[in-house]
C-alpha cells in the first residue's frame, strides 16, 4: 500500500480532497448580495485562503448567515453537513455538541465581542439589580445569554427572577422602541438604539472586571477536520493570519475600512472597539489558554444549570488546539500573543 | 347542501381513516431504524414520544397549550363575530359595500404574518398582537363567506319580510342567519384553521409562551425532537378543532331545517 501512495501520491491526494470547503460566516445583506463582516471579510481581502485552496484544485465557498438566527441556522447546517466550517458563537456550539454533532473549535477568536444591557433612556433603572421582576427581551440560546446570567448572578440574580422575552436582536430592538420591554441584552447593535433615543447602555462587557464577552471563533465539523486535516491546517492558517493582521495598530483604519465596505457603520465598530479593559493585540489572540477553556467550563456548566442541555461534558471534548499550535508554527508568531492580556490602562482607541 | 359529519362506519372505513397515518409512522419507524440520516435530523419516533411525556410531566406542554388556545378562542371569537356581522352589512347595503370593498379587499390580500413586524410595534410582544393577529385571519374569510351568502338568499325571502314588516333584528335573526348557515359555517371552518395555524406562527416569531414559542425554543435549543412534538401538538388540535367544527356544523344545519 506504502508504496502504491509513493508512486502516485498526486493520485491519492487528489481521490482523498474535497471540492470545496464551506464556511458559514455572519453576512449584512445589502440589497441582494450579501457582505461578510469580521475574520471573513479579512480573509477574503487577504485572498491567502482562496488562492492555497485553488492551488490543490479546491473552491472556497462563503456560506452567508443572517445576524436574526445564526446559531440555529449554523447548528442545522452542521447536522446536515452542508457545512465544513463556520465563525459563530459559544452557547450555540456548546448546544450542537451536547446535542449529539460533534463539532470543533480549531481557531479562537480571541477575548469576544462586547454585550451590552440596554434600557429605555428614561429607566429609573441604574444596575441590574433594578431590573428584578421586570420584562427583557434576551434571544435564548445566543452567546449573549451567558453573558447576562453571568452578570446576573454575579448580582445575586438568577434567570427565573426577570420576565424573559424571547425576541431575536431585531424584535428586541423594536419591543424596546415601543416600550414593551424594561431592558434588551444584545451585541454592539446597541450604538445606533442609543443615537436614535431609543435606549441608553445599562451594562456592558467593557466594564473591568466583568469581561464576560461573547465568543464567536471558528468551528469546524468533526468529520471534515479528522478526514482532511491537511485541508484544515489551510483554513486554521488563514484565521490565524487575518488575527495578526488585524492585530497590528497600523493596519487598524483599513480593518475599519473593511468593515464598512461589509455593511457595518464605521463609527459602531469605533464605539464597539473603544474604552475597553483589554488591549487590543490581546483581542485577537488565537492561542487555547485558560481564557478560553475556564470560558467553555463556566457556559457549559451554566447550560446544564438551566437545563438548556441535557447533560453536562468536559469542555476539552470541544477543542482542537493542534491546528493553531501548526500555524504559529508555519506564520513564524510563536510567542507573537505571550503578552498580558489586559491593557495596562484602558484601551482608548477610537474614543476619539 | 351536504356537510361530511365524521362517525365510525364500519371497520372497513375505520382501517382507511387510520391508514395514511398509520403508513407514515411505519416508513418513519423504517427510515430512521436504517439510519440513512443521523439521529439529530430524523429523530426516531421513541424519541419524540419521550419529549412528548417529558414535556407532559412537568406541564410544560399544558401551559403552552392552554396559552395557545386561550389565544385562539379569544381572537377567533372576536374576528369571527366581526367577520359576520361586517359580512351581513356589506351584503345587505350596496353604498357598505361600495365604500369598503378596496381596502377590504386589498387587506384581505396581504398575509397576516406580514402585519407581524408592525403590530409588534404598536402593540408590543404581549397578549394583544397576538390575539389581533389570530382576529384578523378569522376576520377576513368569515366575512367573505357571510357577505356571499347573504347575497345568495333569493330576494323573495326579503320581499316576504318586508310585506310583513319584520324588523331587522328578526330580519337577521330567522331569515339571514339560518338560510346562511352552510356557506358562513364552512368559512368558519376554514377561518379557524387558518386563524390556528398563524397563531402557530406569529407565536414562533415572538412569544413567551406557546405552541409555537415552545417550537421556536426546541430550534434554538436544537432539540428537534421537541419541535416535532410540536409539530405532531399543532397537526393533533387543528384536525381536532376542524372535526368539532363539521359536527357543530351538522347539528346547525338541523336547527336550520327545523327553523
Amino acid at each position: 500500500m506504502a508504496t502504491i501512495v509513493l508512486a502516485f501520491p498526486g493520485s491519492v491526494a487528489w481521490a482523498e480532497q474535497p471540492k470545496e470547503v464551506r464556511i458559514a460566516t455572519v453576512a449584512h445583506y445589502n440589497g441582494s448580495r450579501p457582505s461578510f463582516i469580521g475574520s471573513a471579510a479579512v480573509i477574503e481581502k487577504q485572498g491567502w485562503l482562496r488562492e492555497e485552496l485553488k492551488k490543490r484544485g479546491i473552491r472556497l465557498v462563503w456560506v452567508p448567515v443572517a445576524p436574526q438566527s445564526v446559531g440555529a441556522t449554523i447548528n442545522e447546517s452542521f447536522a446536515n453537513h452542508s457545512i465544513d466550517f463556520a465563525g459563530y458563537g459559544d452557547l450555540p456550539s456548546i448546544i450542537l455538541n451536547a446535542g449529539g454533532v460533534e463539532t470543533r473549535l480549531i481557531v479562537p477568536g480571541g477575548r469576544g465581542n462586547n454585550v451590552y444591557l440596554l434600557v429605555p433612556p428614561n429607566s429609573p433603572a441604574k444596575s441590574i439589580t433594578d431590573l428584578k421582576g421586570k420584562r427583557i427581551a434576551l434571544h435564548r440560546g445566543r452567546p449573549w445569554e451567558i453573558t447576562f446570567a453571568r452578570l446576573a448572578e454575579a448580582n445575586g440574580l438568577k434567570l427565573t427572577d426577570f420576565r424573559i422575552a424571547n425576541l431575536n436582536p431585531g424584535a428586541g430592538a423594536a419591543a424596546l422602541a415601543a416600550g414593551n420591554v424594561d431592558a434588551f441584552v444584545t451585541l454592539s447593535d446597541a450604538f445606533p438604539l442609543v443615537d436614535k433615543k431609543i435606549g441608553r447602555i445599562l451594562w456592558s462587557t467593557k466594564t473591568p472586571g466583568q469581561d464576560w464577552k461573547m465568543r464567536a471563533e471558528l468551528w469546524g465539523d468533526k468529520a471534515f477536520i479528522e478526514k482532511y486535516p491537511d485541508i484544515t491546517q489551510i483554513v486554521a492558517n488563514a484565521y490565524v493570519r487575518a488575527a495578526h493582521w488585524v492585530a497590528q495598530e497600523e493596519n487598524y483604519p483599513e480593518f475599519i475600512r473593511i468593515a464598512v465596505v461589509g455593511g457595518q457603520d464605521a463609527e459602531v465598530v469605533k464605539r464597539e472597539y473603544a474604552d475597553d479593559s483589554i488591549s487590543w493585540k490581546a483581542r485577537w489572540n488565537p492561542v487555547f489558554d485558560e481564557f478560553v477553556t475556564s470560558h467553555y467550563r463556566n457556559a457549559i456548566y451554566y447550560s446544564r444549570k438551566v437545563n438548556l442541555i441535557r447533560n453536562a461534558f468536559d469542555e476539552s471534548r470541544l477543542f482542537e488546539p493542534k491546528f493553531v499550535r501548526q500555524a504559529l508554527k508555519d506564520l513564524k508568531l510563536e510567542g507573537y500573543w505571550d503578552t498580558p492580556a489586559v491593557a495596562a490602562s484602558t484601551d482608548k482607541r477610537g474614543s476619539s | 347542501m351536504s356537510i361530511p359529519v365524521f362517525r365510525w362506519r364500519s371497520p372497513h372505513e375505520r382501517f382507511l381513516f387510520l391508514l395514511s397515518p398509520l403508513l407514515v409512522i411505519f416508513a418513519w419507524v423504517w427510515v430512521s431504524r436504517l439510519g440513512l440520516f443521523p439521529d439529530q435530523i430524523l429523530v426516531p419516533p421513541q424519541h419524540v414520544w419521550e419529549a412528548a411525556l417529558g414535556l407532559w410531566e412537568s406541564g410544560e406542554l399544558q401551559m403552552h397549550l392552554q396559552q395557545s388556545l386561550y389565544r385562539l378562542v379569544i381572537g377567533f371569537s372576536v374576528g369571527a363575530l366581526l367577520g359576520v356581522a361586517f359580512g351581513i352589512l356589506i351584503g345587505l347595503s350596496n353604498t357598505v359595500e361600495n365604500a369598503c370593498s378596496p381596502l377590504f379587499h386589498a387587506i384581505r390580500q396581504v398575509p397576516t404574518v406580514a402585519f407581524i413586524p408592525m403590530l409588534i410595534l404598536v402593540f408590543g410582544v404581549e397578549e394583544t398582537f397576538k390575539i389581533i393577529i389570530v382576529a384578523k385571519a378569522a376576520f377576513f374569510p368569515v366575512a367573505l363567506a357571510t357577505h356571499d351568502a347573504v347575497r345568495g338568499i333569493p330576494k323573495a325571502y326579503f320581499e316576504v319580510a318586508r310585506a310583513y314588516r319584520l324588523p331587522t333584528w328578526l330580519l337577521v335573526w330567522r331569515i339571514i342567519l339560518p338560510s346562511t348557515v352552510p356557506p358562513v359555517l364552512t368559512g368558519l371552518r376554514i377561518s379557524l384553521g387558518r386563524s390556528w395555524m398563524v397563531l402557530v406562527a406569529a407565536e414562533l416569531l415572538a412569544a413567551d409562551s406557546g405552541i409555537g414559542q415552545m417550537m421556536e425554543m426546541g430550534r434554538q435549543m436544537f432539540r428537534i425532537d421537541i419541535v416535532m412534538v410540536g409539530v405532531f401538538v399543532t397537526g393533533l388540535i387543528g384536525f381536532s378543532l376542524d372535526r368539532l367544527f363539521r359536527s357543530l356544523e351538522g347539528r346547525l344545519v338541523k336547527w336550520k331545517h327545523q327553523s
